[in-house]
């Protein structure tokens, strides 16, 4: 670029050289000089072309900026030429032909007289040369808008023509007219023309008020380039403005001035074919108008697709698409709410009507109900004659197109269009309709997956702070009893579960402990498990034995328990004093008991689960067991998720499989115990996740008080 | 995807449910569909058969009870017969016996109806 430029102001300067020595010797150099400084001269200004190039096709402007532009170089070049033309005195001598009638030039040789003609003439063909360059580069950006190759290739061509066609004179003395090869190039020239300024495609884009204004521009840029610059100093106009103008440009570089006479000879074919079309095309605008319509509600509601945060916002958009494609007058959208799952939509937003005013007129729904059976678009040509419509002449609901919103093969809507005059919806509205709806359909359906999404997750937030809720309902803290070594853990299968386990004090040597299984699991069994904790943490401490307490406590839950659910309670109470655990079983899984001396056995005494009785059965089936404690006695307390775990094949862990591990196990102490059974549990399971809630608690009586007092972990887990 | 399934039988005017499969949380809806379907018909005495029942969950349980104490009122009952022993055990663990007949075979439960 800068050395382009480089070169073009030396080549330039070098002219102005060449000009001096001839006005100095005051006769031509020797032929040989004189042809090398008309190369010097092409050359130049063949690389201020390519200078401009760079410089204008940087950017591409709209085609009304880029008249203008041509506009105001032209202006440029009338009043720099005006000014330049007229110092030092008149440029032209009447009478005399072109270009022989400049004054202060030899009109045989050019040779300057006086430095004021070199002056002139190398600032008006520099001008004229640049505007002729500015025109042609200009007008490029209008010939290729929507280019194809075969174009691009003839737009070239073009310009290359020109070039050759200016080059055929570039040994001809200047007003000598032109021999058979000048003229085949400059016909070929002019064709090539002619195919380039039929090059229009801009027009098309125009809306109605550019394509006046543009109208306006191109009436303009014809006169000026036909009146003014075209023949500089031989039209009337253009003698008056800059005189002698072109006979200067002539002199300066014959083959340049060629190539100026062609691209203005351009600019008129342009300007004249362009304005004409124009002309033709301004009945068309409106038609491109709904066209352009389409196209930006189209991408506006594509946009929307992205942007469901707002479903008021998104039903507007849907809503006025049809009327802002020009496709309709009014429209209105009604669409089903998912959430409730009616079958009736709502009507939820109106564009250039009022929603009153629509239920008034139209009969929505019957129309949607209509559309959701044939999944097709329903259009009333006369509308006020459908018994569904209760419109006048004058209601603006003359022509009625719904379509149905369909995303997923389901109708979530029905978008309705109206036109206030029968018969108003052609073809393309209804396809255009068509396509709007298919849009708005996605866009709706997005919106509601998005809404789902963000319930779900405010779902399982809640459940995640159910969950800590829940697990401060279970003990904290294991009590430490002198003699005693207890361990326990519950896992729910879900967030929240049905299984619970406690311990209540009664005593400095005196214990309270239930287990209980809520049945089913979830949220309503971790509701039922938290009644349950209130009538363990408030009952224990009144009742004096087991029985009592889950007599007292089915009394207090049979009503608050739905009928189909019950819970499952062992209640113990260890007294160390007396050495002995009390133990009652409401239905529950029974207690796994081990002792030193003693085999493994199950101490299933009779009775009913809460909640499954009103009547006095429950308190009629219900037996203690007192169980005298001895020094390493174990037992073994636990929902039904341990033995009811299942392996891969379907098989139980089950009662046996419990007994075994306890019996093997029984010397150790509770930690280790429990342990040892969720390991071989785990084993057999041979997998991570548990399909139900799943409590163990495992209790020894050392007997006697053992050394370590190391608070013991409290085990919780969850698996998902 | 269900392992579960209600199989319908009459005896006379007694209605006989077989169960087959697995009865759990998931599936207890479609044993609640098939006992709301006897009341509908008034048909108040019911026998549920479980020789091809695998297994049962509380959940499981809970549709027996939700429904006995309508059904009794309206002058019927719900007997449970040819359990599993394993899934007898659960309803034994849990008191059922107490509170529903549960027998051996179908003919003790008719000849229960009929008495």
């Amino acid at each position: 670029m800068v050395l382009l430029s480089i070169l073009f102001a030396v080549c330039f300067v070098l002219g102005i050289v060449y000009h001096l020595f001839e006005w100095n010797t005051g006769a031509t150099g020797p032929l040989s000089l004189q042809l090398a400084s008309q190369a010097v001269l092409v050359v130049g200004y063949t690389s201020l072309y390519f200078v401009l190039d760079h410089i204008y096709h940087a950017s591409r402007s709209r085609p009304a900026k880029i008249l203008w532009t041509i506009l105001v170089a032209g202006s440029v070049l009338f009043a720099v030429g005006s000014v330049a033309s007229r110092l030092g005195g008149p440029s032209v001598l009447p009478g005399l032909e072109a270009p022989y009638n400049l004054v202060g030039l030899d009109p045989e040789t050019g040779i300057p007289f006086v430095l004021a003609s070199i002056f002139k003439m190398n600032v008006l063909a520099l001008t004229q040369i640049t505007f002729a360059f500015i025109l042609l580069l200009k007008l490029q950006d209008l010939v290729l808008v929507k280019r194809s190759k075969v174009s691009q290739r003839n737009w070239f061509a073009m310009v290359g023509l020109m070039a050759i066609t200016g080059l055929t004179f570039f040994s001809s003395r200047p007003g000598s007219s032109p021999g058979e090869i000048q003229i085949i190039a400059m016909i070929v020239t002019v064709v090539f023309m002619l195919v380039n300024s039929f090059r229009l495609s801009w027009i098309v884009f125009l809306s109605f008020k550019e394509k006046i204004a543009a109208i306006g521009l191109m009436l303009l840029l014809g006169l000026m380039l036909f009146l003014g610059v075209g023949a500089l100093n031989e039209s009337p106009i253009g003698g008056l403005i800059a005189p002698g103008a072109a006979s200067y440009l002539a002199m300066y570089s014959y083959s340049i001035s060629y190539f100026v006479g062609l691209a203005t000879l351009f600019g008129v074919l342009y300007s004249t074919t362009g304005f004409l079309s124009l002309l033709f095309h301004l009945p068309t605008s409106g038609e491109f108008t709904q066209r352009a319509g389409e196209r930006a509600t189209m991408q506006s509601l594509a946009h929307l697709v992205g942007q469901v945060f707002d479903a008021d916002k998104l039903y507007a958009t849907i809503a006025s698409a049809p009327v802002e494609a020009g496709s309709a007058h009014v429209s209105w959208l009604a669409v089903l709410d998912f959430k409730s799952g009616s079958l009736t939509p709502s009507l939820v937003s109106a564009h250039r009507i009022e929603l009153e005013t629509v239920e008034n007129l139209v009969d929505s729904k019957a129309l949607f109900d209509e559309v959701v059976l044939s999944k097709t678009y329903l259009h009333l040509e006369h509308a006020p004659t459908d018994h569904r419509v209760n419109a006048k002449p004058g209601d603006g609901i003359g022509s009625l197109l719904v379509t149905p919103l369909i995303a997923r093969n389901e109708v979530l809507g029905a978008l309705f269009s109206a036109k206030e005059v029968i018969r108003g919806f052609e073809g393309d509205d209804i396809q255009t309709i068509g396509i709007l709806s298919s849009q708005a359909a996605v866009a709706i359906d997005n919106a509601r997956l998005f809404e789902q999404q963000v319930e779900r997750e405010r779902l399982s937030r809640e459940l995640s702070i159910a969950r800590e809720v829940q697990q401060k309902l279970l003990p904290q803290k294991i009590p430490a009893l002198p003699g005693l070594s207890i361990a326990a853990s519950s896992v729910s299968a879900q967030e929240v579960g049905g299984d619970y386990y406690d311990f209540v004090r009664l005593g400095e040597r005196k214990l309270a402990i239930i287990i209980g299984d809520v049945s089913g699991k979830g949220t309503s069994a971790a509701f039922y498990m938290a009644e349950m904790q209130g009538v363990f943490q408030s009952v224990s401490r009144l009742a004096p034995s087991p029985c009592d307490f889950l007599n007292h406590a089915n009394t207090a839950l049979v009503h608050s328990l739905d009928r189909n659910v019950f819970i499952s309670v062992i209640y113990g109470v260890l007294d160390l004093d007396k050495e002995e655990f009390v133990v009652a079983r409401a239905g529950h899984c029974p207690i796994a008991s081990v002792g030193q001396a003693r085999a493994a056995r199950y101490i299933r005494s009779k009775g009913i689960g809460l909640g499954l009785d009103r009547g006095t059965l429950f308190r009629e089936n219900l037996e203690e067991e007192r169980i005298a404690l001895e020094p390493g006695d174990v037992f073994a307390l636990y929902t039904d998720g341990v033995v009811e775990s299942r392996d891969e094949t379907g098989d139980e862990y089950g009662y046996d499989r419990l007994l075994i591990i306890l019996q093997k196990h029984r010397h150790e102490d509770a930690e280790m115990i429990h342990k040892a059974i969720l390991d071989d549990l785990a084993q057999f399971l041979n997998h991570g996740d548990y399909d139900d809630d799943m409590t163990l608690l495992i209790i020894k009586w050392h007997g006697i008080e053992i050394p370590e007092s190391t608070p013991r972990v409290l085990e919780t887990e969850e698996s998902t | 995807m269900s392992n579960f399934s209600v199989g319908f039988r009459n005896n006379g005017s007694i209605q006989i449910l077989d169960l087959r499969g697995e009865l759990d949380a998931h599936t207890a809806s479609e044993l609640e569909a098939a006992i709301q379907k006897c009341q509908a018909g008034s048909s108040f005495q019911i026998i549920i058969n479980g020789a091809n029942l695998a297994y049962i969950s509380s959940a499981g349980l809970g549709v027996f009870m939700a429904y006995i104490e309508e059904i009794r009122e309206n002058g019927g009952d719900i007997k449970i017969v040819a359990l599993q022993d394993k899934v007898f055990n659960v309803f034994d663990l849990l008191g059922f016996p107490m509170l529903f007949d549960i027998m051996s075979s179908e003919e003790e439960a008719i000849a229960k109806f009929e008495e």
